[in-house]
């Protein structure tokens, strides 16, 4: 993918030389902040981390004591947690839904919008950008009352409509599917906003050359749009994965991972364990299990778009 | 053939101004409530009482600092999102164009995404005991930097996307015309990742404005962010919807001025006739 | 790129500064102690917390400084402050589920090491021992060291709504069976719902707590001598269970699995709920125009009674000193707490919209105001308060027996299964975390 740009510039001996130095330094100065960054401030935590996930940590007489378990708490995981696997398989299905909608939605609003006239434009972004710019606190909080059962907005709808009233979030088996419409509803700005910066960004030369050879609008999508498109789609997608398996305060807020298990996400089950029980070496081990599944996810979809990807290209 | 495109036409239309319902009537919903009382929250009610108290108590009540916070929030995302950006864009075209040996294109990103990975809960105890120690706790740099470090990630892998999508002929050019890296990054690339970079800061911003469970553990009270003070409102047993709905609608000004004054930098096709 | 680094530079070098000048010197107000400052959480009752501060600091001129925090990011702070070597905070203000985490830590300072022969004073609940702590049994006993002083007395009560009872010529319940019969005349779905409880994963324990131990079961044999084998699956535990899920499933809202505080106290202010079990905190909203529908026309009671009494769950929330903190300030914060518990401030307090932490404010002025007219319920209630697990992992116990109970209410499995499930689960707990305990055998 990268190409290096072998030619240098410069009539002169000393020219070049300059030139190649000041490259070299470059190259480094540019790179620089980025790992000073991440070195000061992740070395030590995610160190910390593989360290605490083969310990138990009790605090006695005001002081920390670390006892070294092994693979203890890994094995425990494996062997009988009744809630973490639950909310390993909640949250897969939680990312794979949620992302499929908000990658469908997001896609569609921004193709809408790249070609809505300048005031259209304007407005309707404005608009779809508007539930990522509240704070995730209030949209959990917000949701909850609207899908409350007895006084919620939605029933009210629902009931002027001639149904009975519905517990969105107090039926089990609704409750997973209305925390992914509330995820849908918040996150789709986000792709939203990627999409769209991307089409922008995309050369209208091609789109006239290929007025001649594709036609109408699906085709121009399928042979063209898509395939141009496949880079930022395909990071969009896998930010949002790695974003859907970090979800937190809709569940908090929403349902607190009930009733039951039906809402249990493994990002709450981790806040449970590692902050409320304060086992930190439990919570960190788990973090890792998630980790490894959350590559495995990411590898999978890859594989699955690159398949794709070979399909659509002319 | 007509009827069809039409047909479509108003399809894609509903579709588009449907979804804009949508997200407006909750929206809408949340602003009035700021307008109301608490027990007309809970019940419900479309059209209740006209009450300023819940912007009082949000402004001028004794524990509250609101427009204290809104100013904190402001300066810190605003700094950390500018730093995020420039860091990424800098790193992303020397990783994507420049030829670096490979094991650091490797490291860097790797690690990046290794970190963004992992849980962010986990973290906040490793950063308030690296902070406290060097006397840096509730500070605006460790507020800052732990913006910044947790935004990169993200920030380089769209930037590195962005980057990518520059075509190379156009590198080739300017350095046929005699730019060194640090020349051609400032005067070729730069403008014309412009687009990619509003996107992303755009995102960055967002992220760095609503982060909650670092801000809980690394500011004070002089540095408490908007979405700290917010969470004062979901309480033990009681959440005040109302002082919470209006702290939301003036925690949306910065970000919606934003929003418009930012659009007017998303240009289209602003590769067209680069090349030439 | 450049002028962002060097503008950082001096605002970080500014408030490096700013920190260090403000750690340096303890202040000293007019009073004859140091500042010092208490980290508190936001809540309905703060404002009265506050009024009572604000009287401490006209009275005696030392000055305290308030650490408001949100609820969610409390104990987190706490934690941060009373491991570091130097502690920020001088009172830190525990709730109830937090206290054998951080008394058994080791982090805080026995009242007695602070001020020789200090005792709580006549009339000041303890809320089930929890003012004290074992250190070597590991749990509460008042025969112990005295370890802080309560901050907010937030017990458990049972709410009725008088007007209703007065229509349906209703009495407040005695005993569970009285307490159903009630529910049972008044529950006319969906506008009035005869019982509400608090049956979400993250509230079922201390939901279930009274009913539990009025039948006299309990989850542990003897935790006060320091025996913790596991009883939870008694048969008195599945009377228990059995009456719980028989209000749950007859005479409640439909999935009440799923309804936690917020919606507890939406029902009732909204005035849905005829009776419910909840803490007291939730008073002072009640009797707001500006959140209730039912101003004026909620009361509370004792909580039922079974064959073992009256119980009610502990939610409150104990003041205690860190050990990582000067002398002199440890002295200051006692000065504080010990002034706190005169029988005068708590009736201001209670003036102010607080929940006292005496037990006998019944007999005074504020005992015939109508305003407070749950003062003599609140007093009687705190006085059966109990803490069901009062050790080291009782968040992790409580977690686990909060899965099964939530899985008994929305009717995955029985009540017999829960409690052995519950059970066998504490149990693995215990041992794994080095006790040694049985448990019962299977029901």
């Amino acid at each position: 993918m990268s190409n290096s740009i072998g030619m240098k510039s410069g009539n002169s001996q000393s020219g070049k030389r300059n030139t190649e130095k000041a490259n070299r330094q470059w190259l480094w100065i540019s790179i620089a902040p980025a790992v000073i960054f991440l070195a000061a401030l992740t070395i030590f935590p995610i160190f910390n981390l593989i360290g605490l996930s083969v310990h138990a940590v009790e605090w006695e007489g005001g002081k920390a004591v670390y006892d070294y378990v092994g693979m203890r708490n890994f094995k425990d995981l494996f062997a009988q947690d009744p809630v973490f696997w639950v909310g390993v398989k909640n949250t897969i299905v939680f990312a794979v839904c949620a992302v499929t909608f908000q990658m469908l939605l997001g896609f569609s609003m921004a193709l809408a919008v790249s070609r809505a006239g300048q005031v259209g434009r304007g407005i309707l972004t404005t608009i779809f950008l508007l539930p990522i710019v509240l704070p995730p606190i209030v949209i959990g909080a917000m949701w909850r009352l609207l899908m409350g059962r007895d006084f919620g907005a939605l029933n009210g709808i629902v009931t002027s409509l001639g149904f009975a009233p519905v517990d969105w979030l107090g039926n089990p088996s609704l409750a997973l599917a209305s925390v992914i419409f509330v995820d849908v509803w918040h996150w789709t700005p986000f792709v939203f906003l990627l999409i769209l910066a991307g089409l922008e960004s995309l050369d209208q030369e091609v789109f006239e050359a290929a007025k001649l050879d594709v036609k109408g609008f699906w085709q121009e999508l399928k042979f063209i749009t898509l395939p141009l498109m496949m880079p930022t789609i395909i990071i969009t997608m896998v930010l949002r994965i790695i974003l859907s398996f970090k979800v937190f305060d809709e569940i908090y807020l929403l349902t607190s991972g009930g009733p039951g298990t039906a809402t249990e996400v493994v990002n709450f089950t981790i806040y449970r364990v590692f902050f409320g029980q304060d086992r930190v070496g439990a919570g960190s081990a788990m973090s890792i299990v998630t980790l490894v599944g959350l590559v495995l996810l990411i590898t999978f979809s890859q594989v699955i778009m690159r398949r794709f990807r070979k399909g659509a290209s002319v | 053939m007509n009827i069809q495109k039409h047909g479509g036409k108003i399809a894609a239309n509903s579709l588009v101004w449907g979804y804009a319902l949508i997200i407006l009537v909750p929206i809408i919903w949340v602003v009035s409530n700021s307008f109301k009382r608490q027990i007309d929250i809970l019940t419900g009610k479309t059209f209740a009482p006209f009450t300023w108290s819940n912007y009082e108590s949000l402004l001028f009540s004794r524990q509250s600092d609101f427009l204290g916070n809104l100013l904190n929030s402001v300066i810190i995302s605003s700094i950390a999102t500018t730093a995020v950006i420039m860091i990424a864009t800098m790193a992303a075209y020397t990783l994507v164009r420049l030829n670096p040996p490979k094991w650091v294109k490797w490291m860097l990103l790797g690690w990046a995404l290794f970190f963004h990975m992992l849980p962010t809960l986990t973290f906040v105890g490793s950063w308030f005991i690296m902070f406290s120690s060097v006397g840096l706790h509730g500070t605006y740099f460790a507020m800052i930097s732990t913006l910044i470090v947790m935004n990169l990630p993200v920030a380089l892998f769209l930037m590195v996307t962005f980057t990518e999508a520059v075509p190379v002929e156009i590198i080739q050019a300017a350095r046929m015309d005699g730019c060194n890296s640090r020349q051609t990054f400032f005067q070729v690339v730069f403008p014309l990742v412009r687009g990619g970079m509003i996107a992303a800061a755009a995102l960055v911003f967002i992220f760095a404005w609503s982060d909650f469970s670092v801000a809980v553990v690394l500011t004070s009270k002089d540095t408490m962010t908007v979405p700290v003070a917010i969470a004062t409102f979901a309480q033990e047993f009681e959440i005040k919807y109302g002082e919470m709905a209006a702290g939301s609608v003036l925690s949306m000004i910065p970000a919606i001025t934003l929003i418009l004054f930012g659009q007017k930098f998303v240009v289209r096709g602003l590769l067209a006739g680069a090349v030439k | 790129m450049k002028h962002e680094t060097l503008k950082k530079s001096v605002r970080t070098t500014a408030f490096i500064a700013a920190s260090i000048a403000a750690l340096a010197v303890p202040a000293y107000a007019d009073g004859d102690q140091p500042d010092i400052s208490i980290v508190i959480n936001q809540s309905p009752w703060l404002d009265s917390f506050i009024s009572v501060v604000d009287r401490y600091e006209e009275e005696t001129g030392n000055k305290i400084e308030l650490d408001v925090t949100p609820f969610g990011g409390l104990l987190e702070k706490i934690r941060n402050s009373v491991r570091a070597d130097v502690g920020t905070y001088d009172i830190v203000n525990v709730n109830a589920l937090w206290l054998t985490e951080i008394y058994a830590g080791g982090f805080l300072s026995p009242l007695t090491d602070i001020r020789d022969g200090y005792t709580l004073a006549e009339g000041v609940l303890d809320y089930g021992a929890t003012t004290h702590w074992n250190h070597e049994t590991n749990s509460f006993d008042t025969s112990a060291d005295l370890m802080g002083i309560p901050l907010n007395g937030n017990v458990q009560v049972l709410y009725y709504r008088s007007d209703l009872y007065e229509e349906a010529g209703l009495s407040a319940p005695t005993t569970w069976d009285e307490l159903a019969a009630n529910a049972a005349a008044l529950h006319e779905p969906p506008s009035t719902y005869g019982f509400v409880p608090r049956a979400a994963r993250n509230a079922v324990v201390y939901n279930f707590t009274p009913y539990l131990y009025s039948q006299g079961g309990s989850v542990f044999e003897d935790p006060a001598s320091g025996n913790f084998n596991v009883t939870i699956n008694s048969p008195e535990a599945l009377t228990a269970l059995e009456t719980y899920l028989h209000l749950t499933s007859e005479v409640a809202p439909e999935n009440p699995g799923a309804i936690a505080q917020g919606e507890l106290i939406q029902l009732l202010a909204t005035g849905k709920a005829a009776q419910a079990i909840a803490v007291i905190g939730a008073w002072g909203n009640l009797e707001n125009p500006d959140k209730s529908a039912v101003v004026g026309l909620i009361n509370a009671a004792l909580i039922p009674s079974g064959p073992g009494g009256s119980a009610s769950a502990a939610g409150h929330w104990v003041g205690g000193i860190p050990n990582n903190i000067s002398d002199e300030r440890q002295e200051a914060a006692m000065a504080f707490l010990d002034w706190f518990v005169s029988q005068d401030v708590q009736i201001g307090y209670v003036e102010a919209g607080g929940v006292p932490i005496r037990g006998d404010l019944a007999e005074t002025s504020i005992g015939s105001d109508d305003r407070f007219r749950f003062i003599e319920a609140y007093g009687q209630n705190a006085a059966n308060a109990v803490m069901a697990l009062p050790l080291k992992e009782g968040a992790q116990v409580s977690d686990a027996l909060a899965l099964r109970l939530n899985q008994a209410v929305i009717g995955e499995i029985s009540a017999t299964d829960a409690l052995n499930a519950m059970a066998a689960d504490t149990l693995k707990i215990l041992t794994d975390a080095g006790y040694e305990v049985t448990s019962l055998s299977d029901l």
